[in-house]
């Protein structure tokens, strides 16, 4: 069990640590045990000249994807790299282009071999949630997660890891 | 005017798919391109350093790997049917099978069942061979049946 301060170091390392999620500047607002909040900012490279409400296509996921992805690093002691095994999205409504789209997401049951997420996207009111999600993540098996990116994950000096 | 009708009629009459694609902006971000081969449309995601989510494999970011058969099935309802607007989704539901490697990924959509309303799209993504997917998926999109809110794709020909 670790407190806020250190899985929000922890799931901000693994953001950026992702050349995609630099990419989309998606970053990290709150990380508890279990649940983190996520951000997609406004971003000029996501605006359509030519589409006024439906702009997310695709990126919505890519958002949710990521958040369930990071819920998991905030549910196991020491970090594993987790592939995704299934993923479900529900839309209830279109986003607008001019918020930043929120994401949170909680990973709310571990067993030995598989970790169980989900996740809600909203903008301006968490209690209108644009979507719904849920997920699930297989554990590797013993050993399987890089030892130097998961140090790194862990935020262990670099000149242990050297 | 030019409507997303003309803008597919001229796709299909020219072959160059890409204004289309590049209506959406999270498709041209990732860089997904599209092919036609006679009646079957691949798109196909070219090797992109941006688009990599874990850096030890390398592999492509899961998130990628969907938002691109996401659009793919998007794209394909878009040139399959004829409707002014463009399709929304409903839900997305998505099987991973094999690491995304940091190569060109290629996605094919089959539309299973077109209704008035919904369209029911299945989607295989495959890197070497198509026989060994890395992901397969479904989805439901609401379709466009021409209600007065068009999409005035105008400033595209700008």
């Amino acid at each position: 069990m670790h407190d806020t301060e250190y899985y929000t170091a922890r799931c901000s390392r693994f953001l950026n640590a992702q050349p995609h999620m630099r990419k989309l500047g998606i970053r990290l607002i709150k990380a508890d045990r279990n649940k983190v909040t996520l951000v997609l900012p406004v971003q000029p490279q996501l605006i359509s000249e030519v589409l006024d409400t439906y702009l997310h296509g695709g990126v919505l996921t890519t958002l949710v994807d990521a958040a369930s992805s990071v819920s998991t690093l905030c549910a196991l002691d020491q970090f594993e790299l987790c592939p995704t095994l299934d993923l479900r999205i529900d839309h209830m409504r279109s986003p607008v282009q001019s918020q930043p789209l929120y994401v949170a997401a909680e990973c709310y049951r571990v067993t030995r071999s598989v970790l169980f997420t989900r996740a809600s996207v909203y903008q301006d009111d968490p209690a209108r949630p644009l979507a719904y999600a849920i997920a699930t993540f297989m554990r590797p098996e013993g050993g399987a997660t890089d030892s130097a990116f998961r140090a790194m994950i862990e935020g262990v000096s670099d000149a242990e890891t050297a | 005017m030019q409507k997303l009708l003309e803008l597919v009629k001229q796709a299909h009459a020219c072959g160059d798919y890409q204004p289309l694609v590049d209506l959406i902006p999270y498709a041209r971000v990732l860089g997904v391109q599209c092919e036609c081969y006679g009646e079957e449309i691949i798109f196909r995601l070219p090797a992109n350093a941006d688009n990599i989510g874990n850096p030890t494999i390398p592999a492509i970011h899961g998130g990628v790997i969907a938002s691109f058969m996401e659009l793919t099935a998007l794209f394909q309802l878009t040139l399959q049917l004829p409707q002014p607007g463009l399709a929304k989704i409903i839900d997305f539901s998505l099987d991973y099978m094999r690491a995304g490697l940091d190569r060109d990924t290629f996605a094919i959509c089959h539309i299973s069942r077109q209704g008035r309303r919904v369209g029911n799209c299945s989607v295989l993504a495959w890197q070497e061979r198509k026989s060994r997917p890395i992901a397969q998926a479904r989805a439901h999109f609401l379709l466009d049946n021409g209600n007065p809110a068009e999409i005035d794709i105008n400033p595209l020909k700008s």
